[in-house]
């Protein structure tokens, strides 16, 4: 850490990728990097999107149909199978949400039941107390081969309220998955005939997926539906994504980044409390508008009563940096009105492929922004990238591959310029 | 969907058409007087002017100078619904502070006077008399308030869930004999070809939502549609230039909570009264009065409206503007016809046209009104019908007998300790339902799960749900929200659209598809009207919403 704002930077510093954001873009591009040979420091501002994922693995945000399943890219594999904990199916996904759909996906969490396989076979739905769970609803909305079956799936008293993630941490422990595999073998045997599959709400582990666990103890497949934000697949996301980042000797600090500037040869990131950091190269992975990357911050919204001095653009990247930010391919212009635009004619739902879905950093392919070397963007704080689980992965794993790659780029010119200052290069 | 009767006949006394506040409140008159009474709303009750007001039962001060008549009528009709529907109403203090100025001390003593005269007619509504405030009052009351204020009074007004209001008179009606079909637009009157005059019109409907058509014989015909007034005599066959109305749009903003103790005046930039008040458990900014020429299905806020109104408001509370403004409603006013007026200065009065000169006997139009005189206005109805049309001489009786659930009012607390909900969810069930909140947790009771709070914004129970689908003729998701405040909190619906629509399909023997349906068009409806007061505070929640629901439900159209 370094405390002046221009102090100089440590030459280590410069070997090193930092990425601010701890969702699922980030956790890639630190993982990618760190594989790619770079030293990583993950800056973590507090949850975001991923936290709230309901447990699909989406390259769309809207998965309408069955997709071609080659063509992700290896480092979108090696960063997915680094992160363990979630499941590409051969031969697609098919999950169910508490909303009442089956819906495809292109992966899932590996709690979460895929029903692709079971068609046609029966599938019981565990009635239970819990929060906008409804087996004899959810069954029949569903398909005919989904049965509401009586199960005993609550153990103590007051877990009809407990938050699902509480309720799936309660799971983590051998003892209660045993209680329940032999609850949910007596009710299938009760209700006669043979059953498939079993569905339970989100409530199968919290530090792991639990289902495969609990099929092998009950002989059946097991798994939950989708269910609503801030549940069990969250929880299973963030501590999957602390495993893996520990495992490959990831840094760590909890730090909301307030800007980020390039400082000599480095770039250096100040954090709120004044904390700063110094890096190679950095990736912004702060998320869009859920994550808190973004804001909408129209003109009006900061004054009482005044005109606005002038116009300026309407969405906002939450911490400093020279990045521009832009959507549909062009940059984001100052908005005509000193109020701020409609949002009749940026919001969803009155338009449909909103400026609010689209709009975030220009940044190139592998996550370059133009004109900032060492400067990278992955997930949903980018512009016209699909605010989606998988996309963000796979956007975080290519940023973070070419972060790794240009900081020894950087190191190249970098020390060819130490030397002829006369400094000695300091290269492992 | 007919309800009650039971005599299985077609024929009527009473034909209303409009599910207002002013043809559920005719109808409940008129079956209180022993009418037979069928009453037609093409789409939900209270589902324009009636659902969309400011809320208030308020005694009209504003009308005080030009017609005072409408003051003392609204004050006194004020007082009788507080009498007939206690648990609806909830005091609502104002604050109307004035900046200073050259002519600020004179205007104050204006003021002051003013109110002075509203004060003669508060006992009539039970409400306090005025207070003069200096700037050092008005600061310690409502520290929000900034500028350089001259002083300011308060004054004392009573909210009023308007919805509610509209559905319990539509109750009451329903059990004093009356068939009432929401969702069912009328296509035809037609005088019988019978000529007889028991069954003088032929109402002919059909339902929107399943097709199915309805046949009814009506002896008299009551036009009850608010602003959509011409367009259903033209359906009669009465001239339209006789309920000729002026319809002016309103809208309101709604904030998440209670930003301030008491409701306050503030002037917009053209210099018209606009407020905001703390309402039930949100804040509501209002309101706005434009000449509409739109659809009246149709009538939605748009952004310019609401920073029309939020600029107004912030000068004298600005942080108006920090708070997250989580959506807006808009409705059209019936107001009477005059042109080349500002619409401010139009009369708020009510009339009743009588188009037997118009040759056609016994059809009536109820024109303009306002919810604080609902009753009245019907009451003059029935007056002038029941007695010279039907010889019935049975006396009104909507200003003493209580509306349903307001016979006994149970306490909040001691109900949720009874049942083991939050008392929180109970407070706003016995609120919005009385001594009826205890038949819904009786039954819930027998049913454990349906005590789970299916929306938490509000708080909803799942009982209430299944109770306004099964009691109280709500058929759509959209339904639901109107008569439990459902989904119309912060959150938009994202954790209850689609339990709801369940739900409604559950009790509705419809299909899981229908109920998802219903979820995706409420969803749709209360994004486009949060989406024109977006903010930061809200633009977060409102991404999440949609890729939550895009994610469960499937994208919406």
């Amino acid at each position: 850490m370094i405390s002046a704002l221009d102090g100089p930077v440590a030459a280590s510093a410069e070997r090193r990728v930092l990425v601010v954001g701890c969702g699922v873009a980030a956790t890639a591009a630190a993982l990618a990097a760190s594989r790619a040979g770079a030293a990583v420091m993950m800056l973590d501002g507090g949850t975001g999107a991923s936290t709230l994922s309901t447990g699909a693995v989406d390259l769309l945000p809207w998965e309408d149909a069955d997709r071609a399943r080659s063509g992700l890219p290896a480092d979108t594999r090696g960063a997915l199978q680094a992160l363990g904990g979630y499941v590409l199916d051969e031969g697609g996904t098919r999950i169910v949400t508490s909303a009442g759909i089956v819906r495809p996906a292109y992966g899932r969490d590996a709690a979460l039941l895929n029903v692709g396989p079971l068609s046609g076979q029966r599938i019981a739905v565990v009635r239970c107390r819990r929060p906008g769970w409804d087996a004899d609803a959810l069954a029949p909305a569903w398909g005919p081969s989904f049965e509401a079956l009586d199960a005993v799936v609550l153990r103590h008293g007051g877990e009809d309220v407990l938050p699902d993630a509480d309720l799936a941490a309660r799971h983590d422990e051998s003892g209660r998955l045993d209680w329940l595999a032999h609850r949910l073998r007596e009710a299938m045997s009760a209700a006669g005939g043979r059953w498939a599959a079993v569905v339970v709400p989100p409530l199968l582990g919290a530090q792991r997926a639990r289902a495969h666990d609990l099929s092998d103890r009950v002989g059946a497949r097991c798994g939950e539906a989708a269910g609503l934000p801030g549940g069990a697949p969250g929880l299973r996301f963030e501590n999957a994504r602390d495993r893996a980042l520990a495992a490959s000797g990831v840094a760590y600090a909890r730090a909301r980044v307030r800007s980020v500037h390039r400082c000599l040869t480095a770039w250096r990131v100040i954090g709120e409390q004044g904390q700063s950091f110094d890096g190679g190269a950095v990736v912004l992975a702060t998320g869009g508008f859920i994550g808190g990357g973004l804001e909408f911050a129209p003109a009006e919204a900061s004054l009482a009563t005044a005109l606005p001095a002038s116009a300026r653009r309407a969405i906002r990247l939450t911490l400093d940096a020279s990045v521009a930010l832009g959507a549909y391919g062009r940059p984001l212009e100052v908005s005509r009105s000193l109020f701020g635009p409609s949002p009749e004619a940026i919001a969803r739902p009155f338009a449909r492929d909103a400026l609010m879905d689209r709009a975030g950093i220009l940044a190139n392919e592998d996550g370059s922004v133009p004109g900032s070397p060492g400067l990278f963007a992955a997930g949903d704080v980018v512009a016209d990238a699909p605010r989606a689980w998988l996309a963000a992965l796979a956007s975080g794993a290519r940023a973070g591959t070419a972060a790794a790659r240009c900081l020894g780029r950087s190191l190249v010119t970098e020390s060819a310029q130490s030397s002829l200052d006369g400094e000695p290069a300091s290269r492992p | 969907m007919a309800l009650a009767d039971g005599s299985g006949s077609d024929e009527v006394d009473v034909a209303i058409v409009g599910g207002g506040i002013n043809g559920t409140g005719a109808a409940r008159d008129f079956a209180l007087r022993g009418l037979r009474v069928a009453l037609f709303e093409r789409n939900d009750l209270a589902f324009g002017a009636s659902g969309n007001s400011s809320g208030m039962i308020h005694g009209g001060v504003r009308y005080l100078s030009r017609s005072p008549h409408v003051t003392e009528t609204s004050c006194r009709d004020s007082g009788y619904i507080q009498r007939i529907a206690p648990h609806l109403l909830f005091r609502i203090p104002f604050l109307m502070p004035l900046r200073s100025g050259p002519a600020a001390r004179v205007a104050l003593e204006l003021v002051d006077a003013y109110f002075r005269a509203y004060d003669d007619f508060q006992p009539l509504k039970r409400g306090e008399p005025h207070c003069r405030l200096d700037p050092t009052d008005l600061a310690r009351l409502e520290p929000g308030l900034v500028g350089a204020l001259a002083g300011g009074v308060s004054f004392d007004e009573w909210g009023v869930d308007g919805v509610r209001l509209c559905v319990l008179n539509a109750l009451d009606a329903i059990e004093h004999g009356a068939r009432v079909y929401p969702h069912t637009s009328v296509e035809s009157v037609a005088r019988s070809v019978r000529g007889d005059e028991r069954s003088r019109y032929v109402v002919d409907a059909r339902d929107r939502l399943d097709g199915t058509s309805v046949r009814i014989r009506a002896r008299a015909i009551v036009n009850a549609t608010g602003a959509w007034a011409p367009v259903t005599a033209g359906l009669i066959g009465v001239p339209q230039a006789r309920v000729r109305v002026r319809p002016g749009k309103g809208i309101h903003v709604v904030l998440d909570r209670r930003i301030a103790n008491f409701g306050i005046l503030s002037e917009a930039i053209d210099g018209r009264q606009i407020f905001l008040e703390p309402w039930q458990n949100v804040s509501v900014l209002g309101t706005t009065d434009d000449d509409y020429y739109g659809d009246l299905d149709e009538v939605h806020a748009t952004s310019e409206e609401v920073r029309y109104l939020v600029q107004g408001v912030a000068r004298v509370f600005p942080s108006v503007r920090l708070a997250r403004a989580i959506g807006t409603y808009a409705g059209v006013r019936p107001t009477l016809y005059e042109y080349g007026r500002n619409e401010d200065a139009l009369s708020r009065n009510h009339r009743i046209v009588d188009h037997g000169a118009d040759g056609a006997p016994m059809v009536y139009s109820m024109i303009g009104g306002k919810l604080a005189s609902y009753r009245l206005f019907a009451q003059e109805l029935c007056d002038l019908v029941a007695p010279r049309d039907f010889g019935v001489n049975v006396p009104c009786s909507t200003h003493t007998r209580p509306l349903p659930g307001a016979e006994r009012v149970p306490d909040a607390v001691e109900t949720a300790a009874t049942y083991g909900i939050t008392p929180v969810a109970a407070r706003r069930l016995v609120y919005r339902h009385g001594g009826r909140a205890l038949r819904i947790l009786e039954r819930a009771a027998r049913r454990p799960s349906e005590l789970d709070v299916t929306c938490i914004c509000e708080p909803v129970l799942e009982a209430e749900v299944r109770h306004v689908v099964r009691e109280e003729l709500a058929r759509t998701v959209d339904d639901v929200a109107r008569r439990t405040r459902l989904g119309l909190g912060p959150c938009g619906g994202m954790r209850c659209a689609a339990r709801c629509g369940q739900i409604v399909a559950q009790e509705r023997e419809r299909s899981p598809a229908e109920g998802r349906l219903m979820a995706r068009e409420f969803i749709h409806r209360q994004g486009l009207a949060r989406a024109v007061a977006l903010g930061p505070q809200q633009a977060r929640q409102e991404a999440l919403t949609f890729a939550h629901l895009d994610a469960s439900l499937g994208r919406s159209s």
